[in-house]
């Protein structure tokens, strides 16, 4: 393809979008379905809006194309009202991609991809150019474009469906749970193309999910939205993890940002457990002595050799005799290492169905015995700052709700 | 009479269609004079000219009265896709046609339209209605909603989105309805004869024919292969039109 016309293909650019009082209402109801939303998205930015189903995500995302009609205010793409143009007109030039994929089943790969520049009338040389231009973009194989939907992976529909919100370079693109339908593996590698994409073109995205995980994930800013489209907090995904703005947020957020954390930690930074360690031909006494002990951290004795490298777990019946035997009785389970991230660890001490695993150093001796109690003692922790974080900012709590009762 | 679309094959056949109904071979064959032989091979090798006229006919009726048919219920389609109101109405209405006996339907239009070819399109086209009608809509109610609403997003207008995407989808559905109505109508079309419009069903429920079963057995079977040939056709050429049905069922196999 001749270079003047891929750049003049890909001129396209990103625009702003400005929610300015954007409202939905439905008939006369009393409570809209978005309530006065005002909302800057820069130009080049992954906007993802997430919240509880019913919160008004979609209509919210759906204003933009005017697939639903603004009651009331406006919205300004590039600084234009979408008031301005002919519903159809205005929706060929925002790319549009949804959960469901929507691919024509009756037009193969290249027609659906081709469906936009056809309605805007591009000659028959440029449309194929820039079908196997976006194909290459997806990184699907160009045997497929005479391939039907049907035929293909609900991967490669998805990236079809991408390609096709694509095909004319829109401005903006608004993507409604685009990835909500694949399984999660392959949802994993969509998301990491699409981010690889965006980084080539640098659309602005207005994002829907449910998913706060791939919210924090895509968005270069998240808006967290609660009932009538009202927006909680409009920031960063650092910003809402490291400081949610209220308790709607943090809940939201949830369980899910200790968890995160635990991504952050190695098992060496956390104060471990002590199990009594015993050597081959030490006394059972000295052991059973041990295990007796009121501030004993661990009930089991481990065995350790020469160099207090782990071996297994001493039974009962392995502490019967007078001496501590060579072998222990029951396996040592998951090994770690002080360098170990918390999570994989914690995935290691389910995974095993262990309650205790030994950690050991780089010359693999022991350090210490990690439990999930020890995990779940430091979440809990951790989520006791989250709340006292909260209690430093309850006194804004009954103001939120009295307006929220206020406007209802 | 004056539609230059009925007039050609009509003169065509004309001048046969009142013989048709009360001549019958003047000897008499062994096997005829035996009601209880039921089918008669000397006769019909020595008649089977006698078949040419009225398959002709037969063949012209179902041919006209589905494609007014068809046309008449598309229509109606189009109009009840647009006004959602319409769309019970328009199926109850042909409904009751469908349920008018169709020898009482041909009885009763004569008085009003009189005898002939024109009588029997009309009642036979009536017939199709309801079968074709309600395909249509069903073929357009399966067109999945995210297929629409993807359309509408990427800025098809209103009638792009029927005309381009759920037409097409539906064409599996409405020509499964055309098979139907044209299989069908090749058996009611045998009724024709009393609309005095010829057809299969002279050689059928022509004078003498009743207690006569080789003509019956002949008349029958002629019908049956239209029939299956309609329907042939009408497979072939909806999956020559549907490729990604194929890709489909490979995709599934």
């Amino acid at each position: 393809m001749p270079a003047a016309e891929a750049s003049e293909q890909s001129r396209g650019g990103a625009s702003s979008v400005s929610y300015q009082g954007a409202t939905k209402r439905y008939g006369d109801s009393s409570a809209p379905a978005v309530d006065h939303l005002d909302l800057e998205v820069e130009a080049g930015e992954i906007c993802v809006l997430v919240g509880p189903s019913g919160c008004g995500k979609t209509t919210s995302m759906r204003m933009v194309n005017r697939m639903i009609e603004l009651s009331e205010g406006d919205i300004l793409i590039g600084g234009e009202s979408v008031k301005k143009q002919d519903g159809a007109r205005l929706r060929r030039e925002i790319g549009y991609v949804i959960q469901q994929v929507g691919l024509f089943p009756h037009r193969t790969i290249a027609q659906n991809i081709a469906t936009v520049p056809q309605l805007l009338g591009w000659d028959k040389e440029r449309i194929r150019a820039r079908t196997s231009e976006l194909l290459d973009l997806i990184g699907l194989d160009p045997d497929l474009a005479d391939r039907y939907p049907v035929q293909l992976s609900g991967g490669q529909q998805q990236r079809v469906g991408v390609a096709r919100g694509l095909a004319v370079d829109p401005p903006v693109m608004l993507m409604d749970e685009p990835f909500g339908a694949v399984d999660p593996i392959n949802r994993e590698r969509l998301q990491n193309e699409f981010l690889r994409l965006q980084a080539e073109i640098r659309k602005t995205i207005l994002f829907v999910t449910h998913d706060i995980d791939e919210a924090i994930k895509m968005g270069d800013r998240i808006a967290i939205m609660k009932q009538h489209g009202r927006v909680e907090q409009y920031a960063t995904p650092a910003e809402i993890l490291m400081a949610p703005a209220n308790e709607f947020v943090e809940d939201f957020v949830g369980a899910d940002r200790a968890l995160k954390r635990l991504s952050l930690l190695r098992v060496g930074d956390i104060d471990l457990w002590r199990a009594p360690n015993a050597r081959p031909g030490q006394s059972t006494a000295e052991v059973r002595a041990e295990l007796a002990a009121p501030d004993v951290e661990v009930p089991y004795a481990l065995l350790v050799d020469a160099d207090e490298r782990p071996q297994g777990w001493l039974t009962q019946r392995d502490l019967a005799g007078d001496t501590v035997p060579a072998t222990a009785d029951a396996p040592l389970g998951p090994l770690l290492e002080t360098g170990d991230v918390m999570r994989d660890a914690l995935a290691d001490l389910l995974q095993g169905e262990s309650m205790y695993a030994a950690v050991v150093d780089h010359d693999g001796r022991i350090v210490g015995i990690l439990s999930v109690e020890i995990i779940s003692e430091f979440l809990a922790s951790s989520d006791a700052k989250i709340d006292e974080r909260g209690a430093v900012e309850r006194p804004h709590g009954p103001d939120r709700a009295s307006e929220i009762a206020a406007d209802e | 009479m004056n539609s230059p679309l009925l007039a050609m094959p009509l003169a065509a056949v004309g001048q046969v269609e009142e013989g048709f109904f009360h001549e019958r071979t003047g000897e008499t064959l062994p096997c005829q004079a035996h009601p209880s032989h039921l089918f008669c091979w000397d006769w019909a090798a020595e008649n089977i000219n006698r078949y040419g006229t009225p398959t002709l006919q037969q063949f012209e009726l179902v041919i006209i009265s589905v494609v007014i048919g068809f046309i008449v219920a598309f229509a109606f389609a189009l109009l009840a896709h647009r006004y959602h109101l319409l769309e019970w109405p328009l199926l109850a209405g042909t409904g009751v046609i469908f349920a008018v006996p169709s020898l009482a339907f041909f009885l009763l239009l004569l008085p009003i339209t009189g005898r002939g070819r024109e009588t029997a399109i009309i009642a036979l086209s009536a017939y199709t209605l309801q079968i074709i009608f309600r395909n249509i809509m069903s073929g357009l109610a399966n067109v999945p909603e995210s297929t629409k609403d993807a359309a509408r997003g990427m800025g098809l207008s209103d009638r792009q989105i029927l005309w381009k995407v759920e037409l097409p989808l539906a064409v599996p559905e409405i020509v499964g309805g055309l098979r139907i109505a044209t299989v069908s109508t090749v058996a009611i079309a045998t009724l024709a004869v009393f609309a005095h419009a010829g057809g299969l069903g002279t050689q059928i429920y022509g004078q003498g024919n009743l207690t006569f079963p080789t003509s019956i057995i002949i008349a029958g079977t002629i019908a049956i292969l239209m029939a299956l040939t309609f329907d042939a056709v009408l497979l072939t050429v909806q999956r020559l039109i549907t490729p990604w049905r194929r890709a489909a069922s490979q995709a599934a196999a």
